[in-house]
């Protein structure tokens, strides 16, 4: 299992810098003008672009670019370690700046999880167990309006019923958990929800398929023939079997979540890592769109190798070389 | 018992109505305009991000939203603006200085003397002097260090050697003492005055700013120190006594918000309140990346004002609502929206297709996709009617019916192009297919098929390419753009050269970063330079003209920049302008008093109050 890790984590480094070197080749080879008269005002001299494109680097060509980003990155920058460099427009350290945002991709992530999570594997066991009846059908349908629904119109309805008619939840913004839990959660409950519907609507219709895929096998016919309760049947034999591509597709989702909360962020302006993603790719800020992809990539070849790792202990069958 | 009840009931009903009465007499009262007091927190939504084009160092800042932040809150420069809205508004006043100074040695000369009294805010705060000016004007110079407008001081003598690094110091400013500062031009330059009421040539400490050089320089904007009434909240506890030891200020995050509040150092009474009023104590300005949501907050008295573009829901909302309608803000603009026509690629090389063009566009319908009415008045030259005193108010040379567009006036005008057979359509090879650079905003979605249509109409087919950031494409001059419906372009400050100069002199062309997309004035020797291919013989320029009206002063120069607009609107015509934009502010019902400022084209914040 070690070994397994190890080579996993290699394989990651990998990814991630083949990742990072697609970035750069693609954000140069676009035919996008030239980076550097976005920062040189009206009528740029000759000598100001020169003087710009040496302060940010966009002197070089762009493998070389990416070989000093490698650099700094393993040994550290004025701005610490990892060394990300600085945003073009703002100035800032975006080391300092994905930090900053992280906690509140995070929380957003966490707590839409964990509703998605309970509600999509309750209501797809339920949906399950009572195959064909009313819940099961009420069940289906709030999967299908969950999947089908675009999370910005959700995002805008949510804000218009609840905030903004019935003066439920703390509108758009986010607040720190420093700086109270009532207001950190009054803010963030509006956004979880319209965030977990989607996924919660998946994992309904995965868990109902996986279960009754699971229930139609044998050894659960033996399991009841033994004279084991049906919860015991479900949740012992029948959940854990199905588990294992929730699993998988739970690993996935909150990884490529990191940065990809794209459209809950803007609606609910939470600014998180998503939104630095989205604004630093149209504003043509390098750094920082390669900051939060780096952060991506690795969350998501992360959460792969713990996904893999988890499968050991859930499936017995699964044993890692 | 019965006849008791009807009495309680008559008697409820009366005391009921009395007391709506008073309501409505009490809310009646509180809705007229209350006095505008001092206090509380000014806040303002600010939409996706701030988009400063020097991190908010006013050596390099290029942004309008910027200036106004600088002009009316945290920098005082020699002369400047009473920050209001209209002609009065562009009308520069004393503001460090003591008074404007008239140049003398045959317009060579001004001479600035400096109020006494006037200090930097924390953690400098020490009374301001020339030396203090003079180092502004040398960051300015100096390109390591971002300046991004210093083409407007060229005319001061020696500046070309310091920038060039062949001077130490530029040999046309002095300080003969710490409150006269001295200005020696190569030339006479009728708009001096504006120059030097920009914000980059604000006084800069340079105890704090030699931290800030070369590389590092745009990171002076965490840490900019205030010569004006408001200052970045926690620069009183920077710590400056070293550059190791200088970190940002607390109160300024350049991705989420920038906090303003009283400098403690301020002097009122080195100021006027006819140029500032100074009411509320904070300043809050806040990224927010849902524009709805920023109306929605405005509406709901969670935030004050707003630096977006109101949606027409919105605009529809405020303007068919009675109680709305005062809080929509409509001013000029000082701005004007365009096609832009290469002089040098088919079939927009002869002048009768430009004209043709000019009458085809249907330039109502293009105001339509920027919201109707309320976006401005159609623009019908180059530079806004307020800039030229009115006086080409009245001047139309492509007027047709509704300014719709009117094919036979087009089709009469495109009679005499070669690419024409005479049918007054552009039927050769080179009107078919011709590159259109669109961007991608909604206005641009909403303004393409009416051009394309249009353009059909006499005989011209365009192939649209939608870019987002199109200027990146059409100020290259190599690319060869032949046509393109994204610029506009505002002042700088109100004189008609921040438009000529930088739009139509052979100077400005550039191979990177160009503003003069049409290439008027291009030659040969420059075209070889930017790499431009086509016709790049023959090509008009107003060379001569432009630098003539430079060195006027007063009425005169006035005039003399009417006339050129006319002459390059009738015999060079790179431009179909369309619109004269107008700014819109949504304002909450907190707000108790509200102007605008003409200078910076944005929320006059040195004239805002709120309950």
């Amino acid at each position: 299992m070690t070994l397994y890790i190890a080579r996993r984590l290699a394989w990651t480094l990998l990814v991630v810098g083949a990742v990072l070197l697609i970035t750069y080749a693609v954000f140069f080879l676009l035919p996008n003008g030239d980076i550097a008269t976005r920062f040189a005002g009206k009528a740029p001299t000759p000598q100001l672009l020169a003087e710009i494109r040496n302060r940010l680097g966009l002197d070089h060509p762009w493998y070389i670019q990416f070989a000093l980003f490698v650099k700094h990155f393993f040994l550290g920058d004025a701005y610490g370690w990892p060394g990300l460099g600085y945003s073009y427009g703002g100035g800032v350290s975006v080391l300092s700046e994905i930090t900053s945002r992280a906690p509140r991709t995070l929380w957003l992530i966490t707590g839409a999880a964990i509703l998605w999570l309970v509600s999509g594997v309750a209501i797809g066991i339920v949906s399950a167990v009572k195959r064909r009846s009313l819940t099961d059908r009420l069940a289906m349908g709030f999967a299908l309006f969950g999947i089908s629904a675009p999370v910005f119109w959700l995002g805008l309805m949510a804000l218009w019923i609840f905030w903004r008619i019935l003066g439920v939840g703390g509108g758009t913004g986010y607040t720190p958990i420093a700086q109270g839990v009532g207001s950190w959660a009054g803010h963030l409950i509006l956004p979880w929800c319209v965030l977990a519907l989607l996924y919660a609507a998946f994992y309904a219709r995965m868990t109902r398929n996986n279960l009754l895929e699971t229930l139609g096998e044998d050894y659960i016919r033996t399991a009841r023939a033994k004279g084991l309760s049906e919860r015991e049947v479900i949740f012992k034999h029948g959940l854990r079997a199905s588990l294992t591509p929730i699993v998988t597709m739970f690993g996935m989702d909150i990884a490529l979540l990191v940065g990809g909360a794209i459209i809950t962020e803007s609606v609910f302006n939470i600014q998180g890592l998503g939104w630095l993603a989205i604004t630093s790719a149209l504003n043509q800020d390098l750094p920082t769109l390669v900051g939060v992809i780096m952060l991506t990539a690795t969350a998501v070849a992360v959460m792969n190798l713990v996904v893999d790792v988890l499968y050991a202990f859930i499936d017995p069958r699964v044993r890692y070389a | 018992m019965q006849r008791h009840l009807r009495k309680t009931i008559l008697a409820a009903a009366v005391l009921a109505l009395a007391a709506s009465i008073v309501v409505a007499a009490g809310s009646a009262s509180g809705s007229k305009t209350t006095t505008a007091k001092a206090g509380g927190t000014y806040r303002v939504g600010w939409e996706g991000s701030f988009g400063f084009t020097d991190a908010f160092d006013p050596t390099g800042e290029y942004l309008g939203n910027a200036w106004a932040l600088y002009s009316n809150l945290l920098l005082r420069t020699l002369v400047g603006y009473n920050h209001v809205a209209g002609a009065a508004g562009n009308v520069v006043v004393p503001d460090l200085a003591a008074s404007v100074p008239k140049p003398t040695g045959g317009g060579l000369v001004y001479t600035f003397h400096l109020k006494s009294g006037i200090k930097f805010g924390p953690p400098v705060s020490r009374e301001i002097t020339s030396k203090d000016v003079l180092f502004a004007m040398e960051r300015l110079a100096n390109a390591k260090d971002g300046g991004q407008y210093p083409f407007y001081y060229t005319v001061i003598k020696g500046w070309d050697a310091y920038a060039a690094g062949k001077a130490k110091s530029i040999s046309g400013i002095s300080t003969p003492s710490a409150t006269t500062i001295v200005f020696r031009l190569t030339q006479p330059t009728g708009d001096f005055i504006y120059r030097m009421a920009m914000p980059a040539t604000a006084p800069i400490p340079a105890e704090v700013a030699k931290c800030f050089t070369g590389g590092k320089a745009n990171q002076y904007g965490r840490d900019v120190v205030s010569s004006g009434p408001y200052m970045i909240q926690g620069m009183d506890s920077v710590d400056m006594s070293s550059c190791a030891s200088i970190k940002p200020a607390s109160g300024f995050n350049p991705l989420s918000s920038l906090t303003l509040v009283r400098n403690p150092d301020y002097n009122a009474a080195t100021d006027s309140k006819a140029a500032r009023q100074n009411l509320p104590d904070e300043f809050d300005f806040t990224i927010d990346s849902n524009a709805d949501d920023i109306y929605n907050k405005v509406a709901a008295g969670q935030l004050d004002d707003e630096v977006s573009s109101p949606s027409p829901k919105v605009l529809r909302k405020y303007l068919t609502t009675p109680s709305l309608k005062n809080l929509l803000k409509q001013n000029v603009g000082d701005r004007t929206w365009y096609l832009t026509l290469n002089l040098t690629q088919a079939p927009f090389d002869d002048i009768h297709v430009r004209k043709a063009l000019n009458l085809i566009i249907d330039k109502t319908g293009l105001r339509k996709a920027w919201g109707g009415a309320t976006a401005g008045p159609i623009a019908t030259h180059i530079v806004p009617n307020p800039m030229l005193h009115n006086l080409l108010s009245n001047y139309d040379p492509y007027k047709t019916p509704g300014s719709a567009g009117s094919v036979t006036l087009a089709k009469a005008a495109m009679k005499g192009s070669k690419y024409s057979n005479g049918d007054g359509m552009c039927d050769a090879a080179a009107c078919k297919n011709v590159l259109m650079i669109a961007d991608t905003r909604a206005v641009d979605k909403g303004m393409v098929p009416i051009i394309v249509a249009d353009a059909a109409k006499i005989g011209i087919t365009l192939k649209v390419r939608s870019v987002t950031g199109a200027y990146g494409v059409i100020n290259t001059p190599k690319n060869n753009i032949p046509i393109s419906e994204r610029p506009g372009w505002g002042k700088d400050y109100a004189d008609a050269s921040t438009f000529f100069d930088e739009l139509f002199a052979s100077s400005t062309i550039l191979a990177t970063g160009n503003t003069n997309y049409s290439l008027v004035g291009l030659t040969p020797a420059i075209a070889k330079k930017v790499s431009a291919s086509g016709t790049v013989t023959g090509i008009p320029s107003v060379d001569p003209q432009i630098n003539h009206c430079n060195k006027l002063t007063g009425n005169t120069r006035v005039s003399c920049w009417a006339a050129l607009d006319k002459t390059i609107m009738t015999t060079v015509v790179p431009w179909v302008p369309y619109l004269s934009a107008q700014n819109l502010n949504v304002i909450s019902t907190n707000v108790t008093k509200w102007n605008y400022d003409q200078f910076s084209d944005q929320t006059a914040y040195a004239h805002v109050a709120v309950k």
